[in-house]
């Protein structure tokens, strides 16, 4: 069954405010696509419109090469995970797991309690073992009889993973899934998840305000801010070469250091007061350079300066935050643990970089490229 | 040494308790055994006669026959409209909060004031409501045997014909009290998380019916057990009604002698304290039983988290 899924020009706005402007996105079958941004951005909404509980205001929703637009959500037979786990309180997990089905292979008759087992004992031998057998890939047949208010979070979240398995759907979404969950859960989860995909080779569509799991789990990442798709790619190049300073400033922890610098409209550009080569600045302009921590570098031959103002010791590394004269905010630097530990709150330090590690950027926040590399952008 | 802190937290509460409820309950449950007439000095022990009476008279059958007749009406119909009600309610819009306004109004109104509007309306010769049926005469609606007959003769003394009465007041009870439930139910309705409705969309529950199956309904469940429970004792405990439509004697032929008429009528305006308490001591029986069926089915079945 192919399962492409396609977004085509979206718009939606509730009463005055638009939400989503005009939104186009392919996923190709198999895909895990992640919708990263900040809250508010509209990749929820994005991400009802495609299961179908929100209508568009235009545009079009393409599943499988067919237009389901006006498709009902069960019809476009996808499933998904939502946020609170929405799992039916009343209902063992089994029964949780069991609805999907029961809803598409019952008919209304067959349903009825008491009577419906009886009258349709084969149907609900067949569901209860496709159930089953969820279960197993799962973990979870030793909690097929309890009800969602007895289990974790962690148990929930599982189950309501189950309930989407169960009617093997074109493709999974997922609502922020994981940010019910303690922090050391949610990176378990996270591989478990990117497991998951491997296994089942199913779309899977998720929507995050998390860098971190958009990063460590998608194929393609999409980076959603006001309404629109900023840029599209596979993680490790958008988190390296992003299109916006916005991208740039939203992917990656700690955050990139934004330096405000002059461009000569020769090729360089002067960054607190040094001069760098810099082939993608051939105007006179304001620009602005990010740097991520882990370019930065101590040394004592370093061009430039500042004091530590702030040390952040997470074991493997140490992120210096240096006060730097010119620069409005603190600039982050990654340390190895060795070097940081001799340095005091206080102490003056010189750090460094590669030229080829700048990101620059207009005042408008586009990327300037280097005119060699300017690449065909998705 | 163990501090009696927790004496002093508990104390006035335990007191008032005391005071006002058990101590109360228990000279009821005593009194129930004389023969007591206020103002005399002392009473006769007299055993269990009270409560044979109660349950060997024919006035105190009555009482049982309307006071049940009017909880089974009452009940269903103010839990089955109130539901209802508000389902249609939580469905609209701003409009909604107008509709709330209106049918949760006779809750509010004094009852006596509402009984007295509701008697001329139902007055045989001037009232509105035998008016309307009037008017009905000569049309199809003849051909209903009932309403022939009204055209024919007259149209039903709802308040004083004691085929009729017991029903009629009932109706007044529906009208008043179902606002109430449909208050706790609109409450209950708010608390539904909206994601288990997207959860029952995705899982293919495309009618309003499978929705309401599936998520409403279950969901209810606490608020239903709360509301069929508060309806039950609101329903046992009809009086004001009655006493102002009958002040004497409990409607036509007793018809409408509910058991807090009767309290009322044994205790205080006949003096009879003994069989009163009796009866007191019953009508606490049944709101007992009640309240521990409702205890039951809380913890047992829907208590979800």
């Amino acid at each position: 069954m192919m399962s492409t899924v396609g977004l085509h020009g979206i718009t939606k706005s509730f009463g005055e405010t638009p939400v989503l402007k005009g939104v186009s996105l392919d996923i190709a079958d198999g895909e895990f696509v992640t919708l990263v941004g900040p809250s508010g951005c509209g990749k929820s909404t994005l991400l009802r419109i495609l299961a179908g509980l929100e209508a568009a205001d235009a545009g079009q929703v393409r599943i499988g090469g067919q237009d389901v637009t006006a498709m009902r959500p069960a019809e476009r037979n996808l499933a998904m995970v939502f946020q609170s786990y929405a799992l039916y309180p009343h209902l063992s997990v089994a029964e949780n797991m069991m609805t999907p089905l029961r809803m598409r292979d019952l008919s209304p008759v067959q349903r009825l309690p008491i009577l419906g087992p009886l009258a349709a004992r084969a149907q609900h031998k067949a569901i209860r073992a496709q159930a089953d057998e969820v279960a197993e890939t799962l973990k979870i047949t030793q909690l097929m009889d309890r009800k969602p208010g007895q289990l974790s979070g962690g148990q929930r979240q599982r189950v309501a993973l189950g309930r989407a398995m169960v009617r093997k759907p074109v493709a999974f979404l997922m609502d922020e899934p994981l940010s019910n969950l303690d922090a050391a859960l949610r990176v378990h989860m996270r591989a478990e998840l990117s497991e998951l995909h491997r296994r089942l080779k199913a779309t899977f569509v998720y929507v995050t305000h998390d860098q971190a799991e958009a990063l460590t789990m998608s194929d393609r990442m999409a980076v959603m801010m006001h309404g629109d798709i900023l840029q599209v790619g596979a993680p490790d190049r958008i988190y390296t070469d992003p299109d916006t300073l916005e991208v740039a400033r939203f992917i990656g922890s700690p955050t990139i250091n934004v330096l405000p610098a002059d461009a000569g409209g020769d090729g360089s550009l002067t960054l607190l007061g040094v001069r760098l080569p810099a082939e993608m600045c051939q105007n006179r302009q304001p620009v602005a350079v990010g740097l991520r921590p882990e370019h930065l570098t101590l040394g004592d031959a370093g061009r430039f300066a500042g004091t530590v103002r702030h040390r952040e010791n997470l074991g493997a590394d140490v992120y210096l935050h240096l006060e730097v004269s010119g620069a409005e905010a603190p600039v982050v630097l990654r340390a190895a643990p060795g070097a940081g530990a001799s340095l005091g709150l206080g102490d003056a330090v010189r750090f460094d970089f590669e030229p080829g590690d700048m990101r620059v950027f207009d005042a408008s926040g586009t990327r300037l490229r280097q005119p060699s590399t300017i690449r065909e952008v998705a | 040494m163990q501090s009696r802190a927790h004496l002093w937290f508990i104390g006035p509460a335990l007191f008032l308790m005391a005071v006002i409820l058990l101590i109360p309950i228990l000279i009821a449950g005593t009194l129930s055994f004389t023969d007591y007439s206020l103002g005399n000095s002392g009473a006769e022990f007299v055993g269990f006669e009270n409560y044979e009476r109660i349950f060997t008279r024919t006035t105190y059958e009555k009482m049982f026959g309307a006071t049940f007749r009017y909880v089974f009406v009452v009940v269903p119909l103010t839990v089955g409209l109130g539901l209802g009600a508000a389902l249609l309610i939580h469905s609209l819009g701003r409009i909604g909060d107008l509709y709330k306004t209106i049918y949760f109004l006779p809750v509010m109104a004094a009852l006596i004031a509402m009984a007295i509007v509701w008697e001329f309306a139902f007055h045989p010769t001037i009232g509105v409501i035998n008016a309307t049926l009037e008017r009905g005469c000569g049309t199809f609606l003849e051909s209903w045997a009932w309403y022939a007959k009204g055209c024919e003769r007259t149209f039903p003394l709802w308040l004083t014909d004691r085929d009729y009465a017991i029903w009629t007041v009932s109706f007044i009870g529906v009208w008043q009290g179902f606002g109430f439930n449909m208050v706790l139910y609109l409450a209950g309705l708010t608390s539904i998380p909206r994601q288990l409705y997207d959860a029952a969309e995705m899982d293919g529950a495309t009618s309003g019916w499978d929705r309401f199956r599936l998520v409403t309904w279950p969901l209810l469940g606490p608020t239903t057990v709360f509301v069929v429970t508060i309806s039950f004792i609101r329903s046992f405990q009809v009086f004001d009604m009655v006493e102002a439509f009958y002040p004497q004697g409990g409607g036509p032929s007793k018809s409408v002698y509910v058991m807090m008429f009767a309290i009322y009528e044994k205790g205080i305006q006949q003096n009879l304290m003994g069989i009163g308490a009796a009866i007191t001591v019953v009508f606490l029986g049944f709101v007992m039983v009640l309240t521990l069926i409702q205890r039951r089915l809380v913890e047992r079945r829907t208590h979800y988290v």
